[in-house]
């Protein structure tokens, strides 16, 4: 490889832990079951709109608004939202602190949210969402809580004459779950950037990545069984440390970076793979994608050589590093709150064949994991790694936690983005498939697709950007055209007529980044390819 | 309140439930890609990048043959159409592009992909098999790709490497006895096939160097023919891209090592390493090399195939310099224009993958080895004949009858037989059904 044109080509890459929840809607303080209203008025649209917003908590102490446009303009449906997952405990690094807020509406910014619930209230509908009292995996508490929300609601406002759930990534899961549960209660069900099918599956991406890393880049990250936060706080660090001086390493020496100090792999492994290809092994393993928000694996720059090398061999493995540096905080948090949940740890590799769960991924990265003698001892040192032991009881006892049985009964509309490193679009497919094998006709599926080519480059070289601005990068990163595209789908979808496939395609048209093709088809998660 | 909240609400579920939540517009018996005048097809190939020279020959020649079949009518009157998408030999880029193909221009099939680690994630991540989706005529030897049950809608058009291997086993095991021989290999599936072939074979090497794609050089080669020169190789075989051959062969040259080169075809294309090497006169590099092929040489126009894909070539394809990589997209060409006329005057995706496994051994082609593609098996060309390169880059046959060598992937044996082809059908347009 042309070494030193890939060097100047390329920044370091840290691997900083992006926080996805945002702060919303100013608490209510209130203590009662019953909603305390006032009028607002909403100066961003034109003419202004007048629309009442009440605040109040369920029975659990869960806070919760609902926004209704004045009655004649509102048309008796209600949109319930369901945010993603929280992190269970203050994160001082961080500086987040667990929070009750409850959510209306879907957005990736605050300002955002404001402009998908005004978007719907301008519509004609009501939104409404929970800030749930238990955070992190919360599916089967934020189930009852919404379960009672609705009742509540249509208690107090009779004029609500249909709800329609919808949630973004754990909100998704626990939307299909109300969905399957709780059927009569809503009207058709949204499911954005889905988490789907069981907790378990989900676990699995996570712990494998996890262990992925202890493996290669430092043996003193746990990767499970934590006894205490401090612990969680501790892996949180070293796996940002780790990521980051193969980043740094990377920028160094893009044809063979070198391995992180920490890193406890043979010195001959180290010698004859560069440890960007440990990283590429790590997401292919895991089932973690390797298209980023900044690095897209077809781009290149310099010469056609170069612009070649990068393309293959470098872009996912910066890809990689990105990906993992965002999602392993909330791997490690997950898998801390389900341990507690559960009573013990969950996550168990013991019988893992990671040559076979890795499969033909080998032969797709070919380049970018070294070649198949690389490959191959990588796969050998894997084998012989200690594996994670899971406690059964606790294992079993996580596996009656709210899971899905693929039903749709009544309409449901769901959009999954295809580079998602949180929920990947493998989610979205189990629940296409599911419906297949049902023969259920209730599912749309939509999809967000990544541009062909979106990595930049400046002088100095590939330029790693600070959000995903690109269509089907990132975790729900949805527009707020979009969540009203997904809006007006689901309001037609529940008014009791079919949508023909001419209405959808123009409404997603309109939104833009939105593909609709029944024969689209994406590769299931790790958990469930045999 | 709640009970008339839920009574009512009850009744909205009930009226939702009896419903396809999309209606569709189109006509159930619709197929993507095939209209009453119209079959679409689609390509990916490296168009641009490194891996564009030579390759990017294969679908304009491709397009090139159809064009001059849609001139005289088409196919059951329906014309061709090619969609040709750029994937720069990426994996990302093969994904993408294919994607594209199927939900924009609605292709009714892909043809002649390139490249196995592309197609293997095309396979993977488009998901070909669960859409039904047939991949025809496969420019690449990987010989899992002849799986049916893993790649249902798939079919090879190259023999595969590790046949390849076998044969010039067969090759050396006849000619260079007691030579040491070793071996230059690309470490992935392409050299891991051959290998497999030629550990079959029984075939030991003396020195085995093996490189990452992406990873040759002048500098890197220089350290390949030291390996070489200091194990006293006496035969050296490659199963490497042209590039590293090219590479190869100019560090050999310049540090007067000459061994016996027994040279892949993949590797192999003098026009190739012309401009890989940006010497008009690098094809000399490959005097006296042997080599395989299993199409007639690029440069023999008595040939009547190659006789015939010139004149197309040079109709409708801008008279581009021929070579190996034009014979290949015209003979792929040849190859899908029967599939679809087997496939009936009503082709479905499912009808054209069964006239491939039950018709596709009676195709007509350039190719002097039987088509091994069966109900069983989406193999390729099942054989190669063995040639030497002159000092221009023709390669010609080592033996006056043009021995075919014919074998399978596995541990099947390799038969010597004489070469047998279909003739080539009046002005080169098929008629089968």
């Amino acid at each position: 490889m042309k070494t030193n044109n890939l060097q100047k080509r390329i920044l370091a890459v840290s691997a900083i832990f992006v926080l996805s929840t945002t702060a919303l809607i100013a608490a209510p303080s209130v203590a009662t079951a019953a909603p305390v209203c006032s009028e607002k008025i909403n100066v961003n649209l034109t003419p202004y709109q007048l629309y009442r917003e009440c605040v109040g908590v369920t029975s659990d102490g869960a806070q919760y608004v609902v926004q209704l446009p004045l009655e004649q303009a509102f048309n008796g449906t209600l949109f319930l939202y369901t945010h993603g997952y929280r992190y269970p405990v203050d994160i001082p690094t961080l500086d987040y602190k667990v929070g009750k807020t409850p959510e209306p509406a879907p957005g990736r910014t605050v300002a955002e949210i404001t402009e998908v619930a005004t978007g719907i209230l301008s519509k004609g509908h009501a939104v409404a969402g929970s800030g749930f009292t238990r955070k992190g995996w919360n599916a089967d508490d934020a189930l009852k809580t919404n379960v009672e929300l609705i009742e509540m609601l249509r208690k107090e406002f009779p004029e609500i004459k249909k709800v329609i759930a919808w949630g973004s990534s754990l909100g998704a899961y626990i939307t299909q779950g109300l969905s399957e549960r709780n059927t009569k209660l809503i009207s058709a069900a949204g499911l954005l950037c889905p988490a789907a099918g069981s907790v378990e599956a989900e676990l699995k991406m996570a712990g494998d990545a996890l262990w992925g890393i202890k493996a290669f880049l430092d043996p003193t990250i746990q990767g499970g069984n934590y006894k205490s936060v401090l612990q969680v706080y501790s892996d949180m660090g070293k796996i940002a440390a780790a990521l980051t001086t193969v980043g740094a390493n990377i920028a160094a020496n893009a044809a063979f970076p070198a391995w992180p100090a920490t890193s406890a792999a043979p010195a001959a492994l180290k010698a004859a793979v560069p440890s960007r290809s440990a990283v590429v092994m790590i997401a292919a393993m895991s089932g973690v994608p390797t298209q980023s928000k900044s690095f897209d694996g077809s781009t290149g720059a310099g010469d056609a050589l170069t612009s070649f090398q990068f393309a293959s061999g470098i872009s996912p493995a910066l890809g990689a590093l990105e990906n993992l540096g965002e999602a392993a905080t909330l791997g490690v948090l997950a898998t801390y709150d389900l341990e507690r949940d559960s009573g013990g740890p969950v996550f168990d590799n013991t019988a893992t064949d990671y040559a076979a769960q890795l499969g033909d991924t080998k032969r797709e990265y070919a380049s970018a994991l070294s070649g198949s003698d690389a490959t191959n001892a990588m796969l050998a040192y894997l084998a012989a790694f200690p594996r994670m032991k899971g406690d059964a009881t606790a294992i079993a006892k996580m596996r009656t936690l709210l899971s899905h049985e693929g039903n749709f009964k009544v309409p449901t509309i769901t959009m999954a983005a295809t580079a998602d490193y949180v929920t990947p679009a493998g989610n979205q497919q189990w629940l296409i498939d599911a419906a297949a094998a049902k023969k259920g006709k209730n599912l749309l599926a939509l999809w967000q697709r990544t541009p062909k080519s979106y990595t930049t480059f400046n002088a100095a070289g590939p330029v790693r950007l600070a959000s995903a601005v690109y269509n089907g990068t990132g975790h729900c990163n949805t527009t707020v055209d979009q969540h009203l595209a997904i809006v007006d789908l689901l309001a037609a979808s529940s008014s009791g007529k079919s949508v023909d496939t001419k209405t959808v395609r123009k409404v997603i048209r309109a939104a833009g980044g939105i593909t609709y093709d029944p024969t689209f088809t994406a590769p299931l998660l790790k958990f469930y390819q045999k | 309140m709640i009970s008339l909240g839920r009574k009512k609400s009850v009744l909205a579920a009930v009226a939702v439930t009896s419903f396809a939540l999309v209606a569709s517009a189109v006509p159930a018996n619709a197929v993507d890609g095939v209209s009453a005048t119209e079959i679409k097809l689609g390509i990916t190939v490296p168009q641009t990048g490194p891996a564009a020279t030579g390759y990017n020959k294969v679908a304009p020649a491709m397009k090139a043959y159809f064009d001059y079949i849609n001139a005289s009518g088409g196919v059951y009157g329906r014309k061709i159409t090619l969609v040709i998408k750029d994937d720069g030999y990426k994996t990302q880029s093969a994904i993408d592009a294919t994607n594209d193909l199927l939900l924009q221009d609605k292709v009714f099939a892909l043809v002649g992909q390139l490249g196995t680690a592309n197609h293997i994630a095309v396979a993977s991540k488009v998901q070909l098999a669960k859409r039904g989706v047939p991949s025809l005529f496969l420019n690449t030897g990987f010989s899992e790709f002849a799986d049916k049950s893993k790649y249902p809608t798939s079919f090879m058009h190259f023999p595969s490497y590790a046949t390849e291997a076998k044969v010039l086993s067969t090759y050396i095991k006849d000619n260079f006895a007691g030579k040491k021989a070793c071996l230059l290999a690309q470490a992935d599936d392409f050299g891991d096939d051959a290998a497999r072939g030629f550990a079959t074979a029984g075939i030991t090497f003396g020195e085995t160097v093996r490189y990452v794609s992406g990873s040759q050089s002048s500098a890197a080669a220089a350290g390949w023919v030291q390996k070489f020169a200091g194990a006293k190789c006496e035969v050296v075989v490659t199963f490497s891209v042209t590039t590293a051959t090219t590479v190869l062969l100019g560090a050999a040259a310049a540090l007067k090592f000459a061994p016996q080169w027994i040279l892949g075809s993949v590797g192999a294309d003098p026009t190739t390493i012309r401009i890989a090497s940006g010497n008009p006169q690098a094809a000399a590099l490959l005097n006296n090399a042997i080599s395989a092929s299993w199409l007639p040489d690029a440069a023999d126009t008595s040939d009547r195939f190659v006789k015939f894909f010139r004149e197309v070539n040079a109709k409708y394809n801008n008279n581009v310099d021929f070579d190996a990589n034009v014979m290949v997209g015209m003979n792929a060409g040849m190859l899908t224009v029967q599939a679809l006329r087997a496939a009936g005057s009503n082709p479905t995706r499912q009808s054209l993958i069964n006239a491939i496994e039950t018709k596709g051994r009676t195709f007509v082609s350039a190719a002097f080895a039987p088509y091994g593609v069966s109900d069983s098996t989406h193999a390729g060309y099942t054989g190669f004949w063995i040639g030497k390169f002159n000092a221009s880059g023709a390669l010609s046959p080592v033996d006056t009858g043009r021995t075919i060598y014919v074998t399978d992937s596995a541990a099947g044996p390799v038969n010597k037989v004489a070469p047998k082809r279909a003739k080539l059908p009046a002005k080169g347009i098929p008629t089968n059904s």
